[in-house]
């Protein structure tokens, strides 16, 4: 097909805004970290490597990104492989509320946790009452460590089950018959075919998992645990004319994620065998007997439960009146509720974060479909390459972005020390434009493409037909992933805390952030908000799972 | 209303020529049938003209105006999918009101305009339904009305039938031929189905390979085939290789291994010596001929009686012959009888090996 004027139109805005964005803001970090002065220079790398502090930093992060995938992947591992061969009682409900934690902000959670685990908070009382330990454990000292690993591990542990659970499903039961017919017993099948097949997803997932973990700001910055590469990218945001360190931190960050993600790109490129063999009737899935059944759906439900309590424990702190060595708060109170909503930065917070989140849902939208109308319907030359740059945010971890944008748009126009609501509003948009364009992507694959002929058989030029047949059709996926990129842009942690600097424009989360910090009950305060902002959370995601259904897991895929 | 014509058209989609110089005449008021098989360039032809894919070179001719620079929007022709592409999230009066909207008809004049549409199909009671509520017969007879109600210069089908079953399609036939007959509309339908063309069309154009292999009316496509391929894909055929000896008038005499076989040499272009083929239909056979002039000995090799016709699989030599007799009687063929067999030299054509 060929390509016409106002399609290339679209297509130079498209170029143009991901150059200035997206390209711009990365090419200026790696300047200002390679190049300072004007020639090339790996200094400020050396300088980095020399500072102690900054090697912990380093070790801490990668440690935490590693124990994180590990855990979440012997989380998630028997979960699939159970959920995938076995039915049991309230499946559908347990393997939906198992999802859940991934969509649950882990930075409010962690104010949750973090009440949770403090040295005489419920755990620690909990633990000594059942005699485990004698002394309080300081998971938010010494252990601290351990305490933003499981807060991330309940947090992530879903993405890992969703790309595993596919990549099982993906395989054709008559591969697994025909292993048995060839005289393979369980082991030696799991061993031989399973595992060699389900691979792809736990590698997939794994990579998602180590980058989120490797770059999430807000859950350390909630533990106060600030030796992590993420927090010190944050401490230098202030005075990165002055010191270059920032930049390097955020080269560093950006290379390794960068690498992760093509390394994964590369694999599976190369070992595209998982869905070779289709067709046929999905295998059996076996019902175990009674024991295997309670053993099952007691193991799920303990699951959401634990991954559950970041957020069951923040309900707890936002209502507490009295809570002082006991388990469970003695007395409780709505009273932190109102103080949330009536301290001054909250109304306004919560004001520019709908603004905000609701001019970058636009611009996703109209970013979003117009990118995937021209993958969809008019493929070209070079429609790959656009393809693979608007599934790139994917790999750029918000810290890096944000890090980007204060120092490349210093002293122009868009300066987010004087007003940072355009980069604020681009900064969500091209975080979340990946999930857009998917969502978009599949309604108009699924939209026949003579229905569109059809229309303008009929006398529509182009524009029309879109309004008139086309929209209509995939209105359920793109307000589904208009309600996922809203939602996500209302709870979105480093772009916020990065780009927000003037009170005024303090979107929700940097308010929770201040408020943590600011006053005498700041945790209760933030606690409250940060319910407020789950419940939100929790009816917008419903709402878009009721309009995306099925395919609202495959957004999360790798 | 109007005549379409293609000048030498062609349409390449990377290195395959998927239209190859195709000159088409189509009259006003026309039926005409694009026939051939998946994959010969029909529905390139008639997307062509949809304005949906652009011709390489060649020029697309509304009543001697050229159209190529119209966009599909503005062709007003009204286009009949194969799937139908009725738009689910339209009532069946909202699909056949589409175009008519798109035009700025009065509402009094639309709502009139459509149900006359629907009737004409007989679809009149269905107008608030929902296209999934309907079989696909029904949904074939909406697509025809939301292409008609336009008043379209050009009604394009592009093999509508296919997607119905077998007495659905005959039904069909008679229909869009009915509608055809009461709009007198100019109408291209394209089809793999050389039935449906015999007895539909009033011009039939045979295509191959990206080429016209012959145009013309259903008999003298089917009587008269230009070359072997028509004369294999409208209909069955039996085919005896020989050596063309000597052309008298019209009638050529051909030398095979069976027999001297006189038949007619029509636009072949063949030359005595050439190595030709005599072609004759199965249902031109005759057996037991009386004093015919084209006759060869044959057995029996195997019979299918199927009351009104009886097929018959003959052995003459090495080659091997079919033919359909009509009204069988009491005869019994079984297998291995001898026979004689023969065929008039007007039922018989002479096509180049």
């Amino acid at each position: 097909m060929k390509i016409r004027p106002p399609l290339i139109a679209v297509l130079v805005g498209i170029s143009i805004f991901l150059c200035v964005f997206l390209f711009y803001p990365l090419a200026y970090v790696f300047k200002e970290a390679l190049l300072p002065g004007g020639s090339f220079s790996m200094a400020f790398f050396r300088n980095l490597l020399a500072n102690p502090i900054m090697r912990e930093a380093i070790a801490n992060s990668f440690m935490l990104a590693a124990v994180t995938t590990l855990l979440a992947a012997l989380l998630a591992i028997p979960l699939a492989l159970v959920s995938v061969r076995y039915t049991f009682p309230a499946k559908g409900l347990l393997s939906g509320l198992l999802l859940v934690p991934m969509i649950m902000p882990p930075f409010v959670g962690a104010i949750g946790m973090r009440q949770f685990l403090a040295r005489f908070g419920s755990v620690n009382l909990l633990l000594m009452k059942i005699g485990w330990i004698d002394a309080p454990i300081d998971w938010l000292g010494a252990a601290r460590f351990w305490g933003v690993a499981i807060v991330m591990v309940l947090h992530l542990y879903p993405v890992m089950y969703l790309n595993i659970a596919a990549a099982l499903a993906n395989i054709d039961p008559s591969l697994q018959e025909a292993a048995v017919n060839l005289g393979s017993n369980g082991r030696r099948l799991f061993r031989r075919v399973t595992l060699p097949l389900m691979i792809p997803g736990l590698f997939a997932g794994s990579i998602i998992v180590f980058i989120w973990a490797l770059t999430d700001l807000g859950t350390p910055l909630v533990f106060e645990y600030r030796r992590v590469i993420p927090v010190q990218i944050f401490d230098r945001v202030t005075d990165m004319s002055s010191n270059p360190e920032g930049f390097a931190l955020v080269v560093l960050v950006l290379a390794l994620t960068m690498l992760i993600f093509l390394a994964g790109k590369r694999l599976f490129g190369t070992r595209a065998y998982e869905t070779l063999a289709k067709g046929g009737a999905r295998a059996g899935e076996k019902q175990p007997g009674l024991a295997g059944r309670i053993l099952i759906v007691t193991a799920f439900a303990a699951v959401v439960f634990i991954a559950l309590l970041p957020h069951i424990a923040l309900v707890l702190t936002s209502l507490r009146e009295k809570w002082f060595m006991t388990v469970l708060p003695e007395s409780c109170t709505l009273s932190h509720y109102r103080n949330a909503l009536g301290h001054k930065l909250t109304l306004p917070g919560i004001r520019n974060s709908i603004f905000l989140s609701a001019l970058s849902t636009l611009l996703d939208l109209v970013l979003g479909v117009s990118v995937a109308y021209l993958l969809v319907r008019r493929r070209f030359k070079g429609s790959d390459i656009l393809d693979a740059i608007v599934m790139l945010p994917l790999a750029v971890p918000g810290l890096v972005l944000a890090f980007g944008y204060v120092g490349g748009f210093a002293g122009t126009m868009l300066d987010p020390r004087e007003n940072p609501v355009p980069l604020l509003v681009i900064a969500y948009a091209m975080r979340r434009l990946p999930y857009m364009v998917r969502a978009a992507y599949a309604g108009f694959q699924q939209v026949g493409r003579t229905l569109e002929e059809a229309a303008m058989n009929m006398g529509s030029p182009v524009p029309r037909m879109l309004r008139r047949v086309t929209m209509p059709l995939i209105s359920a996926n793109l307000i589904g992933g208009g309600i996922l990129v809203f939602s996500f842009a209302m709870l979105e942690v480093s772009d916020s805390l990065i780009l927000a600097i003037k009170e005024r424009f303090f979107p929700i989360t940097k308010v929770i952030y201040q408020l943590l910090h600011r006053i005498e009950d700041g945790a209760y305060v933030a606690s409250a908000l940060g319910v407020w902002a789950m419940v939100f959370l929790a009816l917008s995601l419903m709402t878009a799972g009721v309009l995306l259904g099925r395919r609202m897991g495959q957004l999360f895929r790798a | 209303m109007v005549a379409v014509s293609l000048r030498a058209v062609t349409k390449r989609f990377g290195d395959t020529v998927a239209v190859d110089s195709v000159c088409l005449d189509i009259a006003k008021g026309e039926l005409f049938f694009l026939l051939g098989p998946s994959g010969c360039g029909k529905t390139t032809i008639l997307r062509m003209i949809a304005g949906f894919e652009t011709p390489d070179t060649g020029e697309i001719l509304f009543d001697e105006r050229s159209v190529l620079e119209l966009p599909a929007h503005r062709r007003n022709t009204g286009l009949v999918f194969q799937n139908y592409a009725l738009w689910p999230h339209m009532t069946v009066e909202q699909n056949v009101a589409y175009g008519l909207d798109e035009r700025r008809v009065p509402k009094a004049e639309k709502t009139e305009r459509v149900a006359s549409a629907l009737n004409s199909v007989h679809m009149g009671d269905y107008a608030r339904r929902m296209p999934n509520q309907l079989s696909g017969g029904q949904q074939q007879r909406v697509a025809l009305a939301r292409a008609l109600v336009i008043e379209p210069d050009v009604v394009l089908l592009d093999e509508p039938l296919s997607n119905l079953d077998a007495q659905l399609r005959l039904k069909m036939r008679h229909e869009i031929r009915r509608i055809h007959d009461e709009t007198g509309i100019t109408m291209l339908y394209v089809t793999h189905d050389q039935k449906e063309s015999l007895s539909m069309a009033d011009t039939i154009a045979v295509m191959s390979m990206g080429l016209v292999e012959q145009v013309g009316s259903p008999r003298s496509v089917y009587r008269s085939p230009h070359n072997r391929f028509v004369a294999d894909f409208v209909g069955e055929t039996n085919l005896i290789p020989g050596v063309l000896s000597r052309i008298e008038g019209n009638r050529g005499r051909v030398a095979t291994s069976i027999g001297e076989f006189l038949a007619r040499v029509d636009q072949t272009g063949a030359a005595p010596g050439d190595r030709v083929l005599c072609m004759v239909r199965p249902e031109c056979l005759v057996i037991n001929p009386g004093t015919a002039e084209n006759r060869f000995a044959a057995v029996v090799r195997r019979n299918v009686y199927l009351g009104e016709l009886e097929q018959l699989e003959l052995e003459a030599g090495d080659i091997g012959v079919q033919a359909v007799l009509s009204n069988p009687g009491e005869e019994s063929f079984r297998t291995g009888k001898e026979l004689l067999a023969g065929f008039k030299p007007d039922d018989a054509v002479i096509l180049k090996a």
